[in-house]
């Protein structure tokens, strides 16, 4: 610490134009860049519609709470929540088992053509959705899965499976394969050692894991857009685009509308915020 | 029953839902839009007539193809330039945890989290000609020329789309980047200080090439992510006015679902698919070049 403290001092001092208050200056700006649109949304959120156009950043004359009830209600928010809800408890359960254990395969077991499984799933991180969406229509109608919740989950995991196992995998590789055997000395089956010594091992992980495919599913849009048209199925990301339709000229109950469906994640950012930026940042390099 | 004989039938165990369900849901589809792409299917007709490459002939005579691939192009140098420039430039300035750095974190990478919905919804708000605080502000600073409906005039429509994505891309960058900063040596960089190296030159010659992984990947995505854009171009404009905004996404999306017409979307969809894959691909033999050069 001794050596490091006068390197700081220095470094900040020679920061030239970019060090002390020209800095501050330019995070500021990006600050309010940032955060100034969300601000508006949820001022709006409260005011009546003339409101919003003559006095954009003032504070609500009245606080009109009444904009979320009927939002809630007439705008069909309620539901279109629960839906996401029941899709990312789905996907991201789904994703997490199924993940875990094919990463821990090719991660920890002999596994014959390893390496063939490792570049199939390889193929899955690399194209886009678009490239499958077609043809996954039609096989959805065929299996009767258009119209139901499954609709959406069952592509939900399978698309997301080559990131979760590609993370996994790694996860499980930096872990100390002796415990694993150790394990298997002492008479515990595959299962056993799998489910009692390395997964709880495998925590940090899973967690990224979590964390990313939530918000992955909460904010997908294209997937349920094409897979989910009947409007009591809708997840929050396609129901409040359908919702604008409606009420174009009610933007008092589009911001409350879009603020509603802000919460959730907003809430579970603030709240994990370190563990949501780690996992964000771990999936995205670690893939 | 040997040990290894079970652990290897353990593995398989372990592996085949997840395979089963991503060879049914997704290399199944692919293997089929390429079969698709070379019928002229409709969607409901019983028998898909296999007509050989005519889609593909037909595309690369399509003036919107290339009007929609123009666009993605645009979107792709744009999109990837800028978020790359300002968020290593944010990350450069909160390299050393300056005060606050908790909220800036946090706030900079807060409208990655929001829905394109709500993205979408905050800036055709931000640009409406009528009561959109962009025109106001422009008004307000003598700008009333300037001013117009953003997205409705077909100059603008993209730019103006892609300045929404980029507001919430930035975020996403920076923290990577970020992250990607803690592995730049600080003994390095106080070497190059004590040689006489100026900011710039320790940027370019020591953070740069350090960080050269982060950056790779982090381009990757983000060209990866251009030529495949959708979600705010179909909630802001649906790729107008008049195909001012359209992108190959957009243009798949029409094709195959509006139009019905399954074999010409699936052609498009591959097209796109490839651009990408090979761009990505491009791009990091460059780099790895330019690393062995160096």
């Amino acid at each position: 610490m001794a050596t490091s403290a006068p390197a700081q001092r220095r470094t900040s001092r020679e920061g030239g134009p970019l060090g002390g208050a020209f800095r501050y200056l330019i995070l500021t700006a990006f600050l309010l860049f940032f955060i100034v649109p969300i601000i508006w949304i949820w001022l709006s959120a409260f005011k009546a519609p003339k409101e919003i156009s003559r006095n954009p950043f003032g504070l609500p004359e009245v606080w009109r709470w009444g904009n979320f009830v009927e939002a809630w209600t007439v705008g069909r928010f309620g539901q279109y929540l629960g839906n996401s809800l029941i899709y990312a408890v789905a996907i991201v359960g789904g994703v997490t088992i199924l993940a875990s254990l094919g990463g821990y395969a090719l991660a920890m077991l002999p596994l014959p053509a390893r390496n063939a499984f490792l570049l199939t799933f390889m193929l899955g991180l690399m194209i886009p959705f678009e490239s499958v969406m077609i043809p996954l229509f039609y096989l959805e109608r065929d299996l009767g899965l258009l119209g139901t919740y499954f609709g959406f989950i069952v592509p939900g995991i399978a698309l997301r499976l080559p990131f979760g196992i590609f993370l996994m995998r790694g996860f499980f590789r930096g872990l100390p394969g002796e415990l694993a055997d150790a394990s298997r000395v002492d008479g515990a089956n595959e299962w056993q050692t799998f489910r009692n010594v390395m997964l709880p091992l495998a925590w940090p992980g899973m967690a990224a894991l979590i964390v990313f495919q939530f918000l992955w599913t909460w904010n997908q849009f294209m997937l349920p857009l094409v897979m989910v048209q009947k409007d009591e199925l809708r997840p929050v990301s396609t129901g409040m685009m359908f919702f604008f339709g409606r009420f174009t000229a009610q933007r008092d109950l589009i911001a409350a509308g879009a603020v509603i469906a802000m919460i959730p994640v907003l809430v579970l950012y603030l709240v994990m915020q370190r563990r949501f930026i780690e996992g964000v940042t771990a999936g995205a390099l670690k893939s | 029953m040997t040990a290894s004989w079970r652990r290897w039938r353990a593995g398989l165990i372990f592996l085949l839902p997840s395979l089963a369900l991503y060879l049914c849901f997704v290399v199944n589809p692919f293997i089929q839009s390429i079969w698709f792409s070379l019928t002229d299917w409709d969607g409901a007709s019983k028998v898909k007539e296999f007509i050989g490459l005519a889609n593909y002939r037909e595309l690369f005579a399509d003036g919107l193809f290339w009007q929609a691939l123009r666009h993605n192009l645009v979107w792709v140098l744009i999109g990837t330039a800028v978020p790359l420039m300002i968020g290593m430039l944010l990350a450069q300035l909160m390299w050393s945890k300056p005060r606050g750095f908790t909220i800036y974190r946090t706030v900079f990478f807060l409208p990655h989290i929001l829905l394109s919905t709500v993205i979408g919804i905050i800036w055709a708000w931000i640009y409406n000609p009528i009561f959109g605080i962009l025109n106001k502000g422009l008004d307000a600073v003598g700008l009333k020329d300037v001013s117009r409906g953003w997205l409705g005039d077909p100059d603008w429509a993209l730019l103006a789309v892609l300045v929404a994505a980029m507001w919430a891309t930035i975020g996403f960058v920076f923290v990577i980047l970020l992250a990607g900063l803690q592995n730049v040596s600080r003994d390095l960089l106080e070497a190059a200080t004590i040689d006489g190296a100026n900011g710039w030159q320790r940027f370019r010659d020591v953070t740069i090439p350090e960080m050269a992984n982060v950056l790779n990947v982090v381009t990757a995505l983000l060209l990866i992510g251009g030529f495949s854009v959708f979600d705010l171009i179909y909630v802001m404009t649906g790729g107008g006015p008049n195909n001012a905004s359209q992108t190959l996404a957009t243009y798949t999306f029409e094709q195959a679902f509006a139009q019905n017409r399954v074999g010409y979307g699936a052609a498009l969809s591959l097209v796109m698919t490839v651009l990408a894959l090979v761009t990505s691909f491009i791009f990091i033999r460059l780099r790895e070049r330019g690393e062995e050069v160096r």
